[in-house]
């Protein structure tokens, strides 16, 4: 229980699932795009991953090419910007809980059509012991470290990017597109624009981290990509706080160390799908019951400005008073 | 033509389970993820009832039926009504919470193996102008033809089911004309929950019941209600015909595996050529309002 091997595997997963959760802060936290399709996402960045660096003839499919682990982590990043793209442009003309079925119905076919497209993907059996970048350097026991080390440089790489878009005036007009839309296409902004490169870069973000889940996994199968996964990390945004720059990423350490702790207690007989999804379920429900803006909240993240806007504001206006006294 | 009569069947536990989910979504103002795992619930209360305890399959059903009628209303006050006051996304992610729990449950007590009711036959095959009926399919038509008679005689015939309406249609004027809101509440949630797990109940007796039946049938339950305008009972239970019989004839010209990707792809479709005769006019002011 105390192996710190087991728990360096631990943490790298509960980062990947957080620098997820910071890519859906990204489009759903900020760009108020209810997205419940991550989980077709991470299966198109995934997949693509794995199927450009197949060269086994042995798997017997009949896409081989064979590319090198990095220039195949390109692909797929790329790849799932273009099913990104592919998704956003026609489901960003709904609006709220129509776009969130669109996009897990999406999901969904993207799940299927993996299934069923067999003679490429090998369906249901999926594909096992893939390779991991600096895999011959160590021996597998001690890999979890390196990998630790892979999965902590994606995450602050996600954090800095998104956070840095959040406090930029791009990310400004975002929020203020989803608050008032209406008012932001008053001012001339490109809203569903903006919105679709969003969703876009999202999505290329995400085709970046899912090879990184694959490595964890060391194997692929559809199986993962149900919607569970999304639910997964939608309740990592939701307990670290929505729209907070470093509320999705505590949220997915809170929630994976967690889970993972409840697997080592041994309560009766429960299998660990009883376990995992029991107290991942009772946990976003007190979490909207009792602290409905997460841990951190997004007023915590933007508070420094708005308090200078604030400061400002009152001093307009006390200059304001004092003028109307004269 | 064999295959439409496949559609109408699956159509009809379609619109059972899609009637009680747009009746919460009318009244409650949310789309209830957890609405399929009572499904899940009511079926495996009804294959345990009838494989286990040696039940009757009607019987069974209605015990189902009533049980996770109960336990609805039970969980809605629980989960649901302290978090109300939030809006729509708080219960919406409320609800996969719940039904992540619901799931845990399910699996907790149930086992996670697929079980069918083996001891019920699927009656006699009949012949109607060349095309076969099977008893059962009969019956599940039959019975859904007479749920949603009743249903509609209850939400029009009765002061109860005349509040449930006014509810719906506006909740703040209906409180303050009077109406008991609380108990429409309870009333909403017991039918939904009910029709969930007669409709799980039906789905299960056709195929065969697992855990995972809940989150293979929300997507198509959400497809259904979206299909039909979240606004109106009759454009689901159209929808819900619509969607079977599509799924159920696609499987002649396409390999059967496709069968929820042509659902989701009408679906997507639909909401991508004709948005705006999904969002109504009111549907648009709301999304300006808030």
């Amino acid at each position: 229980m105390t192996n710190p091997i087991f728990w360096a595997g631990v943490l790298s997963l509960a980062l990947i699932y957080g620098s997820i959760a910071l890519v859906l802060n990204l489009e759903s936290g900020w760009g108020g795009m209810w997205d419940l399709g991550t989980a077709g996402l991470l299966g198109a960045g995934g997949y693509s991953y794995v199927l450009l660096t197949l060269d086994n003839p042995d798997l017997g499919t009949r896409f081989l090419p064979g590319w090198p682990m990095w220039l195949a982590w390109i692909g797929a990043s790329l790849f799932t910007g273009l099913v990104a793209l592919a998704i956003a442009i026609p489901s960003l003309r709904l609006r709220r809980e129509y776009f969130l079925i669109t996009t897990l119905a999406l999901a969904e076919i993207i799940r299927q059509l993996i299934v069923i497209q067999k003679d490429i993907t090998r369906g249901h059996t999926g594909i096992a012991n893939l390779d991991r970048p600096l895999d011959s350097l160590v021996d597998a026991r001690t890999y979890n470290y390196i990998f630790l080390g892979i999965t902590a440089f994606a995450a602050v790489i996600v954090y800095l990017i998104t956070r840095r878009l959040g406090h930029s005036a791009y990310g400004r007009t975002l929020r203020g597109a989803r608050d008032n839309e209406a008012l932001a296409l008053s001012l001339g902004k490109p809203v569903n624009q903006m919105r679709i490169k969003t969703f876009v870069l999202s999505g290329m973000l995400i085709g970046a981290i899912a090879p990184l889940y694959v490595f964890y996994l060391r194997a692929i199968s559809p199986g993962v990509y149900a919607s569970g996964i999304t639910f997964h990390v939608w309740t990592a945004l939701v307990l670290g706080g929505i729209g907070s720059a470093f509320g999705g990423l505590f949220g997915g350490l809170l929630l994976i160390v967690f889970t993972e702790g409840i697997g080592l207690v041994h309560i009766g007989a429960f299998p660990d799908a009883v376990k995992e999804n029991f107290s991942i379920g009772l946990l976003l429900v007190l979490v909207l019951r009792f602290r409905p803006d997460g841990v951190f909240s997004e007023r915590r993240t933007f508070r420094a400005r708005t308090r200078t806007i604030s400061e400002s504001d009152t001093r307009t206006s006390d200059q304001l008073s004092t003028a109307g006294q004269k | 033509m064999q295959n439409v009569i496949f559609g109408i069947v699956t159509g009809c536990t379609l619109a059972i389970a899609t009637t009680g989910f747009a009746m919460v979504r009318q009244s409650e103002n949310f789309l209830n993820i957890a609405h399929a795992q009572m499904m899940a619930l009511g079926a495996f209360i009804g294959v345990s009832l009838v494989e286990s305890h040696g039940w009757n399959i009607f019987i069974a059903g209605l015990m189902a039926v009533v049980s996770v009628g109960i336990i609805g209303t039970v969980l809605a006050g629980v989960f649901f009504r302290p978090v109300k006051h939030q809006g729509g996304t708080v219960l919406l992610f409320t609800s996969i919470g719940l039904a992540m729990m619901i799931y845990a449950v399910n699996i907790a007590f149930f086992g996670n193996k697929a079980r069918s009711f083996l001891s019920v036959g699927f009656g006699e095959r009949r012949n109607f102008a060349g095309l076969n009926i099977l008893d059962y399919e009969l019956i599940i038509v039959g019975l859904t033809v007479l749920t949603i008679i009743f249903l509609q005689l209850f939400l029009t015939g009765t002061t109860l089911g005349r509040s449930v309406r006014a509810v719906a249609s506006n909740d703040d004027l209906a409180r303050i004309r009077g109406v008991p809101v609380g108990r429409v509440s309870n009333t909403v949630w017991f039918i939904s929950s009910a029709l969930a797990a007669l409709s799980g109940v039906m789905i299960g007796y056709q195929s065969s019941v697992s855990p995972e039946l809940g989150w293979r049938q929300i997507l198509f339950v959400l497809a259904a209600a979206v299909l039909g305008g979240l606004r109106s009972i009759s454009g689901v239970i159209v929808a819900s015909l619509l969607l079977g019989i599509v799924m159920d004839v696609s499987v002649l010209y396409i390999p059967s595996a496709y069968r929820p990707v042509v659902a989701f792809g009408v679906l997507v479709l639909v909401l991508i050529l004709k948005p705006e005769g999904i969002l109504s006019v009111q549907r648009r002011k709301e999304s300006v309002a808030t």
